[in-house]
């Protein structure tokens, strides 16, 4: 691979890194939310694929190939499958006859209704987390400019963006895709700061996101079985008055 | 052939067989196992700490046993003299444990007042109701109610009261710790059948609905009325004695696996911690020390609510210190460019003066607090009192010295000396906790209250020496810094034997009464002779006065003081004659002190049932506290023997006066200044003095006088306890004298009759003696505290949102600080 072609396709999976950051945000559909995780995972995947035919280092595609079947596949299947849950989930007590119309189908656990923050600040609030990340980084970069580390304000932003999802997000699907998206972000840092990981560190990693999406799965359907809704805002006994 | 590092090593092991046998042994001998350990731990370390003083010199470095710096142990003279004062009080503190914790006592007995428990129809209720309703009332003092009930049943119940003291609440009423002398009158108009408890003691009830707190050597005591024809419930004459040990087993703590784990560990820590000779060694072992104290202070957090607060003031406040002492030896390390006790003293001489004064104030405090001195003492009146007896013996004869050892190492050794100033800061915490000390241990009622303060008035004649030593080096003249060292370190010698003595004589008496309150003491000296002849041999030694072994490292003190006004200087003019001033001062006071501890503790009539039934203690507690009484008679007889070490000690802290301090056994000769005192002498010729005028004044009784004829009582009959002296009113003449320094706190309130305002129905008359440092600096700080955490609640909505918000906000923050930072 030239070096040319090497910058262009990592640049352009780090483009595509944060673009599905920023439509995380932009979109209100939960299952599409999902399928642009999907997407992120896959950007995630190629970053390492590429540094790893670049710097010839088999193991890095191993990670690559892990990191690709857990984050755009694995995962973005079992939050589909708790979007799925919910519309023909035995947990839930059919709606009375009386309210099944279709404009009452549930509409407020399928689409992000009324998010903390609109989404037209959320955009403005993004730019300004890529911004305030770049600038942070500076000096990172400044330590040994290569095109990976140039790449390295990327992740960061990701970062920050994932956070901000979480606190900007209501339902309990969102709040998962932006913990994820956030540790998307991690990752990408790790592997454009270090130049990919061991693949034992990257496995340990996994594991532990799979972890606790499988836990936040569970904590999911045990909320909609309390409170027939995922919003989190419900949540607020654990106060100090 | 040098013992000290072998000596070290058995101490060690012991220590840690000592904590595994606390752990794991079965209950009956657990408290035997590891006392015998701890003893012989103890016993290592007077034979390391002997051979220090000898002049052997001990160090070594093991780079494996903590990662990164390794441990690294150095003992010269200065260790070794505090390594043998901790060691020989561990093994008496250790013989004496095993007693303390060995079942028996009045306390495995039922609990005292199975009287009749009135039934009286219209009796009243009285209640340990805080006058200031859910106020906080913390200090010394009396107080005094009377009330009067309606007409109701018929008989009468009068009770006199004396001192009283309330149950703890049982479910959020008033609750009163440690009284004083308080007095209460209740008179219960035509009641059921009449009682009479002239000289019992009241034990309230909890007020349902007064949620006061005394805390303290306070006393308030109310009568409550109970409605007229209510089914009042009377308590009084023989009724219910609440004692400050509802429970009626103080050992129970000490017994349990975890305080008897812990208790080896404490005492290694005592020992390793002069030892130390780097400054995370040092630093371990420290908070080693202070976790298994506050641990062990906690050891009886079952019985007594108490306890708990004053975990947590120590907790809270030896925490904070430690910070100090982790900033001021930090940057010590850091400007010095090594953290072994060696690289500091290499590194100290290149320190600029205002990196020097910040390392030495920071960690002074830290010490200082450790020491119990004046404005940083708050801890020590409440964690000494609440903890079992040995344990108190062991921290106000071991771990306080400590404070002052580090004082020692860090200002003298390690930072070789400074500027006036910093003595001179030091002298005025001295003399100010010197005096204070005393004036509170003089109100003081609860006799474990009053010897913690009397702790803190000799550490701060303690520090008086170092600072006046500190003041003549700056000045130049070493031998008298010599001397003035060695008076400060041989008064640590003295009062770590009469400190611990007295300690474990207290809690003699704690176990055999469970009682900690002079007032209500009284007549011991009958039950528990042996018990009341070792406190006397303690008290003799702190009241500095000739036979008694305080004496002598006070007029060593006195010596070099006076001698000091020689060397020139406007402030050592002026501050060492207000210093031999405060020192006379506080030493007229101890004399009242003890006299008061001793003679209304002992002597006179029991004043409480309790202290009537008591017995004498186990002989392995006698044992222990024998051990100390001999160490006090040895100190007292033959300070010379000390004379040698001491100049050693004072040496290897850095001022080079070698012999300016000599004994030859049983005089004490000073070269520098031609002085000498001859201990021994003195003592006999004050037996001859004493033994001449009990001889004199039997002369006349030769002829024959009627010596048994009955006094006349004014008309009021047979004089009983209740006549006696109580500790409230032996202090109140002092506390009269002493007024504007103890700002003592007096309410009275009159209650009128509903109908009439001509007719009382209740007087309630209370003085409480508050520490006052403690309420202009302590309180407004923690007002404060709470008032911010009040208002930091409003942060926690429970808002998921918002705490991730806070998350975000803050990482956003780090980041714009170093961007534009950068």
């Amino acid at each position: 691979m030239t070096s040319g072609a090497y910058t262009q396709l990592l640049d352009l999976a780090c483009g595509v890194l944060l673009l599905c950051a920023v439509v995380v945000l932009w979109q209100r559909e939960l299952a599409v939310l999902v399928r642009v995780l999907a997407v992120q995972g896959a950007a995630l995947a190629a970053i390492a694929a590429v540094l790893g035919v670049h710097e010839r280092r088999w193991g890095l595609l191993v990670v690559a190939a892990g990191v690709g079947v857990l984050r755009a596949g694995v995962l973005p299947y079992l939050l589909r499958r708790a979007l799925g849950a919910r519309t023909g989930g035995a947990a839930d007590p059919p709606p009375p006859a009386a309210y099944r119309s279709p404009y009452r189908e549930d509409v407020s656990e399928a689409r992000e209704t009324r998010p903390v923050v609109n989404v037209a600040a959320s955009l403005v609030t993004a730019a300004l987390l890529t911004l305030l990340a770049y600038a942070a980084a500076r000096p990172l970069v400044a330590l040994h400019p290569t095109p990976a580390t140039r790449a390295l304000p990327v992740g960061l932003a990701v970062v920050l963006v994932g956070f901000f999802v979480l606190v900007a997000r209501r339902r309990a699907i969102a709040q998962v895709v932006g913990f994820l998206t956030l540790d998307n972000g991690i990752t990408a840092t790790a592997f454009l700061a270090a130049s990919g990981v061991p693949p034992i560190v990257e496995l340990g990693v996994s594991f532990d996101v799979l972890l606790a999406v499988l836990v936040l799965h569970v904590l999911t359907t045990r909320m909609r079985a309390a409170f027939g809704g995922t919003d989190l805002d419900d949540l607020r006994e654990l106060s100090d008055r | 052939m040098n013992a000290i590092g072998p000596a070290l090593a058995v101490a060690a092991g012991l220590g840690g067989a000592g904590s595994l046998a606390g752990a794991l042994a079965p209950a009956r001998v657990r408290p035997l196992a590891a006392g015998v350990c701890t003893a012989g731990l103890g016993a290592a370390g007077v034979v390391a700490g002997a051979a220090a003083l000898g002049g052997s010199r001990y160090g070594v470095w093991l780079p494996g046993l903590l990662p990164l710096a390794g441990v690294r142990l150095a003992v010269d003279a200065l260790s070794g003299l505090f390594l043998a004062v901790a060691g020989a009080v561990t093994v008496a503190a250790a013989v004496y444990g095993i007693g303390y914790a060995s079942p028996g006592g009045t306390h495995d007995q039922p609990p005292p007042g199975a009287g009749p428990d009135g039934a009286s129809p219209g009796g009243h209720d009285m209640a340990a109701a805080s006058p200031s309703g859910g106020g906080h009332d913390d200090g010394v003092g009396g107080s005094f109610g009377v009330g009067h009930a309606s007409p109701g049943g018929g008989g009468r119940g009068d009770a006199v009261g004396g001192s009283f003291r309330g149950h703890p609440s049982r479910g959020g009423g008033g609750r009163r710790d440690a009284g004083a002398g308080s007095f209460g009158v209740g008179d219960a108009s035509p009641g059921g059948g009449r009682g009479d408890g002239a000289g019992g003691s009241f034990g309230g009830h909890p007020s349902p609905g007064g949620g006061g707190h005394d805390d303290g050597a306070g006393g308030s005591f109310g009568v409550r009325d109970a409605s007229p024809g209510g089914g009042g419930r009377r308590d009084g004459a023989g009724g219910t004695y609440g004692t400050a040990y509802p429970g009626g087993r103080p050992a129970q703590g000490i017994r349990s696996r975890g305080a008897q784990a812990v208790l080896p560990l404490f005492a290694l820590a005592l020992l390793l911690v002069p030892a130390a000779a780097s400054v995370s060694t040092f630093l371990l072992l420290w908070e080693l020390m202070a976790l298994t104290s506050l641990l062990l202070v906690l050891a009886e957090h079952r019985e007594r609510p108490s306890v708990g607060q004053a975990g947590l003031w120590y907790a809270v406040m030896t925490q904070l210190g430690f910070v100090l002492l982790l900033a001021g030896l930090g940057l010590f390390a850091a400007r010095a460019g090594g953290e072994s006790f060696a690289d500091l003293r290499a590194g100290a001489a290149g320190m600029s003066p205002a990196v020097r004064g910040t390392v030495f104030v920071a960690t002074a405090a830290a010490f200082t607090s450790k020491a119990g001195l004046a404005p940083l003492h708050a801890w020590l009146p409440r964690a000494h009192p609440e903890a079992p007896s040995h344990v108190s013996a062991l921290m106000s004869a071991a771990m306080v010295n400590l404070g002052v050892y580090g004082v020692l190492r860090v200002g003298f050794d390690l930072l070789g000396g400074g500027p006036a100033w910093w003595w001179l800061l030091l002298t005025a915490a001295g003399g100010l906790s010197a005096v204070y000390g005393i004036l509170q241990a003089a109100m003081a009622s609860d006799l474990k209250r009053l010897l913690a303060y009397s702790t803190s008035e000799n550490m701060g004649l303690v520090v008086v020496g170092a600072g006046a030593a500190g003041l003549f080096r700056a000045a130049g003249d070493e031998p008298l810094a010599a001397l003035a060292l060695a008076a400060a370190l041989l008064h640590v010698v003295n009062h770590s034997a009469f400190k611990a003595l007295l300690f474990c004589a207290a809690g003699s008496v704690l176990r055999a009464t469970g009682l900690r309150d002079l007032d209500r003491l009284g007549g011991l000296r009958a039950r528990m002779p042996a018990t009341a002849g070792l406190f006397a041999v303690g008290a003799l030694g702190a009241v500095a006065l000739p036979p008694g072994n305080g004496f002598v490292s006070e007029w060593l003190l006195l010596q070099a003081l006076v001698h000091g006004f020689a060397v020139p200087g406007a402030a050592t003019a002026v501050v060492l004659p207000l210093a031999v001033a405060v020192i006379a001062l506080s030493a007229g006071l101890a004399a009242a002190v003890f006299v008061k501890a001793l003679g209304v503790g002992f002597f006179a009539r029991p004043r409480s049932e309790p202290a009537a039934r008591a017995a004498e203690s186990p002989p392995a507690m006698l044992a222990g506290m024998g051990l100390l009484a001999a160490g006090c008679a040895v100190l007292a007889l033959a300070p010379g023997l000390l004379g040698g070490p001491l100049a050693r000690a004072a040496a290897a802290a850095g001022p080079a006066g070698g012999t300016s301090l000599a004994g030859a056994g049983l005089s004490v000769r000073l070269h520098h200044t031609s002085a000498s005192l001859y201990p021994l002498w003195v003592a006999l010729a004050l037996v001859a003095g004493v033994a001449a005028a009990a001889g004199l004044a039997r002369l006349p009784a030769r002829r024959g006088r009627r010596r048994d004829a009955r006094l006349w009582d004014c008309g009021g009959g047979a004089p009983t306890p209740r006549m006696a002296y109580t500790a409230t009113s032996f202090a109140e003449p002092l506390q009269r004298v002493f007024d504007d320094v103890l700002a003592p706190e007096q309410d009275v309130h009159v209650t009128p009759v509903r109908e009439s305002a001509y007719l009382v129905r209740r007087v309630r008359f209370q003085r409480l003696v508050p520490d006052r440092i403690e309420h202009r600096l302590y309180l407004p700080v923690l007002t404060a505290l709470s008032r911010t955490a009040a208002r930091a609640r409003h942060l926690a909505t429970g808002s998921v949102h918002l705490y991730l918000a806070y998350g975000l906000f803050g990482l956003v923050t780090v980041l714009a600080v170093l961007v534009v930072g950068w």
